[in-house]
């Protein structure tokens, strides 16, 4: 009888083994599973997830394509409407309601759908960007934010103990980090505003908005998909900040001209002090000053305190004829040491916050500003407009148009103008593309 | 031999004799030859370049969005736009701007390099070769190039121009500079192409011409004016045309000069392509793209048209 039991049993072991070995064996569906990338530098994480992938999926191969990011977004604007899209699409924010609005994308399987609506996982701030009639359309991934970086040799010459903790610190400081030749040309830009391309000039003016106003230019409008903007609610604070602007490019209080390097580069050879920008500058200032020394801090605040966040998105392509293995492949990359790769490679921060990033925290306290939560400093991201681009571009014209305007010096009644303008512009793009909500 | 076997003989012959008469008939029924000569070309033309044409014509009048799938008929409301778009309206008098200066200044410049290389024949060659260099410099790193002698920290122009005790110039970066100088590196890029044609023009001005002028009196200026130029009349309008409608068409170096993402920006200058390429394939209005390709369509023919007319043989 015992005899008998510990046969059954050990049949019973080698059954339910090769039961188990079934479950596990690879899947035997074939092809190719296309990924584009708009930002190459997290291709990398893909690659690390090739082998473990493979294991699921012997006779997939990954196909990895990376391109400039406008052209990826015209090459994936163009695709996917006609079926010959990528089989996972790699979106931002922003893009993310064309594809949306085109019934482009599939649906997220429920384990996962479960994970974006936990608020221990994903920042409900996130969700709500890629969430339509209460369901998720994509898995956030990583997050691109912006943080103030400053020089701290230029901080200590100038007798700055730390980095401004407000807007008006700010333009303070940056009055007394300028450095100018004998001939009064500036040398050195106490801060490194973003003065021209439209959209980029706007989404950083957007950003001090934001902290003088609370709101952002372009909000999202009661209905989703809807935009309205805010520059008219705002007019007085609005133009006060135009007039900070200019008052900063002309006249004697000037901090930064459009003839020095600007940007990123302009920070890493230390033609700024100052500079509001995304994770992934501490790589490229590493890279390209190795010897500039920079902390990185909160973005000062005003009347409110926040920073901008973007999000690159994982959704699969509904015409895809390998959901199943894109959607196992999103689910790979959420573990730990691929989210480690996006952040030691890319700089960008992974989403999930129920992941531990404090080893690589601890050896690149450069990030201290992107990775620490800070009580009260509120994550914010842009309204999901289809007309994001142009209606950026177009008003960011108008107001980068002003900054060049030296007869706008305390005049804020040229100021509001100005703003009422940029209002003007921005409401007729949204209205010319059914959007705009009044 | 059998009489089947010599019907099958025959065959050849009578398919070659056939072919032959065929062949004749064609020759002498000429529009058949044409037909048949041109007729692959003209099909291809048509493919490539009039179906796009009539096919940017018909979505003008729609509004046609390549991520959506809705796309309804508007009627001329594309057109009516264009009258309040204050970008389109800048792009078109920077690119007009852009061409009278260019045309002007390339033109005038290989004419008189190529009546002065006239007075060195023996080395004009060597000369042609040097300024034609540029012609075949693709524009996107020729841009990239200037772009770097711009620079208003570490560029050579500002460079030289410093010894001179000229202050620091932001030449793509101020708005007021910024024609003049991608107009440099047009003129740069363009003139050796333009000298070659003219250099190719003056060689077939017969020289008894000018030598009898010489024994006549006339002094190298009235030769120009009063033979040279006349004699090269059909030169020149095909060089205003050629550069006219090249210059029309600028974007590349505009494109590459004025690229901002990093280090140092410049001034946003719009011309005329950039706009359309930008409403078609950054902000996806294709429709609205096409209304201004036929605005710039129409408006470059009826420039060239009124060429013609000023150029013509009286």
């Amino acid at each position: 009888m015992k005899r008998r039991a510990v046969l059954a049993g050990g049949a019973g072991l080698v059954l339910a083994g090769l039961g188990s070995a079934r479950a596990a064996a690879p899947d035997p569906v074939s092809g190719k599973l296309s990924i584009w990338l708009g930002y190459g530098e997290t291709a990398p994480a893909y690659r690390l997830a090739e082998p473990a992938f493979k294991q699921m999926y012997p006779n997939i191969q990954i196909e990895l394509l990376s391109f400039d990011l406008h052209e990826y977004e015209a090459k994936l604007a163009v695709a996917v409407p006609t079926g010959n899209g990528p089989d996972i699409l790699t979106l931002h924010d922003y893009i993310f309601p064309h594809y949306y609005d085109s019934d482009s994308l599939d649906t997220v399987p429920a384990d996962l759908v479960a994970d974006i609506n936990n608020p221990k996982i994903v920042d409900p701030v996130f969700t709500r960007i890629l969430t339509r009639e209460g369901k998720p359309w994509g898995m956030p991934w990583w997050k691109g934010s912006r943080a103030l970086f400053y020089n701290l040799d230029h901080f200590k010459e100038a007798g700055l103990a730390g980095p401004p903790k407000t807007m008006k610190e700010m333009w303070e400081f940056s009055e007394k980090l300028v450095k100018k030749a004998p001939d009064g040309t500036l040398t050195r830009a106490g801060i490194t505003l973003r003065l021209t391309e439209g959209s980029g000039g706007l989404q950083k003016f957007s950003d001090m908005y934001y902290e003088m106003t609370g709101v952002q230019i372009l909000e999202t409008g009661p209905k989703p998909g809807t935009v309205r903007v805010t520059l008219k609610d705002n007019l007085d604070a609005a133009a006060q900040l135009l007039l900070d602007y200019v008052e900063h490019l002309h006249g004697p209080k000037k901090v930064d001209d459009w003839a020095l390097k600007h940007d990123a580069q302009g920070f890493a050879n230390g033609a700024a002090s100052m500079l509001m920008r995304e994770d992934w500058v501490v790589a490229f200032v590493r890279k390209n000053g190795p010897d500039i020394r920079f902390g990185t801090a909160p973005v000062p605040r005003g009347k409110a305190w926040g920073n901008f966040n973007f999000i690159e998105i994982l959704s699969v392509n509904k015409d895809s004829k390998l959901k199943k293995p894109a959607w196992d492949l999103i689910r790979l990359l959420q573990e730990q040491k691929y989210l480690d790769n996006v952040l030691t490679e890319s700089g960008w921060v992974p989403l999930r916050m129920d992941r531990d990033f404090s080893g690589f925290l601890s050896k690149n306290p450069e990030y201290k500003a992107f990775l620490e939560p800070i009580e009260g400093y509120v994550p914010w991201i842009e309204a999901p407009d289809t007309a994001y681009v142009e209606a950026t571009s177009r008003t960011g014209d108008v107001i980068l148009a002003a900054f060049r305007d030296a007869s706008l010096l305390n005049n804020p009644d040229g100021a509001r103008k100005v703003i009422l303008k940029a209002q003007d512009v921005a409401v007729d793009i949204l209205k010319n593309s059914d959007i705009y909500a009044p | 031999m059998s009489g089947a076997t010599q019907h099958l003989a025959a065959a050849p012959f009578a398919r070659r004799s056939q072919l032959r008469r065929s062949w004749a008939q064609m020759r002498r029924n000429h529009i058949g030859f044409v037909v048949c000569a041109l007729g692959p070309i003209l099909a291809l033309f048509v493919l490539i370049r009039i179906y796009p044409i009539l096919e940017t014509i018909r979505l003008s009048f729609y509004n046609y969005n390549i991520t959506q799938r809705r796309n309804p008929f508007v009627g001329l409301s594309n057109y009516i736009r264009l009258f309040d778009d204050d970008p389109f309206r800048t792009a078109l008098l920077n690119t007009i701007g852009f061409s009278v200066l260019s045309v002007i200044v390339t033109l005038a410049l290989a004419l008189t390099i190529a009546i002065l290389l006239r007075s060195i024949e023996h080395t004009a060659a060597t000369f042609e070769l040097l300024f034609y260099i540029p012609v075949v410099i693709p524009w996107v790193p020729a841009a990239v190039i200037w772009k770097w002698i711009y620079d208003p920290a570490y560029g050579a122009l500002n460079y030289v121009l410093s010894g001179f005790g000229v202050a620091r110039l932001g030449w793509l970066q101020e708005p007021t500079l910024i024609l003049y100088a991608i107009v440099l590196v047009s003129v740069w890029k363009l003139v050796g192409y333009f000298i070659v044609i003219y250099g190719v023009g003056l060689r077939s001005i017969p020289e008894e011409l000018l030598e009898a002028a010489s024994l006549d009196g006339a002094t190298a200026w009235q030769k120009v004016v009063h033979i040279v130029l006349p004699l090269m009349r059909p030169i020149i309008l095909f060089t205003v045309v050629t550069c006219t409608i090249i210059c029309f068409n600028v974007f590349a170096p505009v494109y590459v000069l004025t690229a901002s993402s990093q280090g140092a920006p410049a001034y946003d200058f719009k011309v005329v392509v950039g706009e359309i390429y930008q409403n078609g394939f950054v902000f996806y209005h294709m429709g609205y793209a096409g209304a201004q390709c036929v605005v710039v369509l129409l408006f470059v023919m009826s420039l060239l048209a009124v060429q013609f007319l000023a150029f013509r043989e009286k």
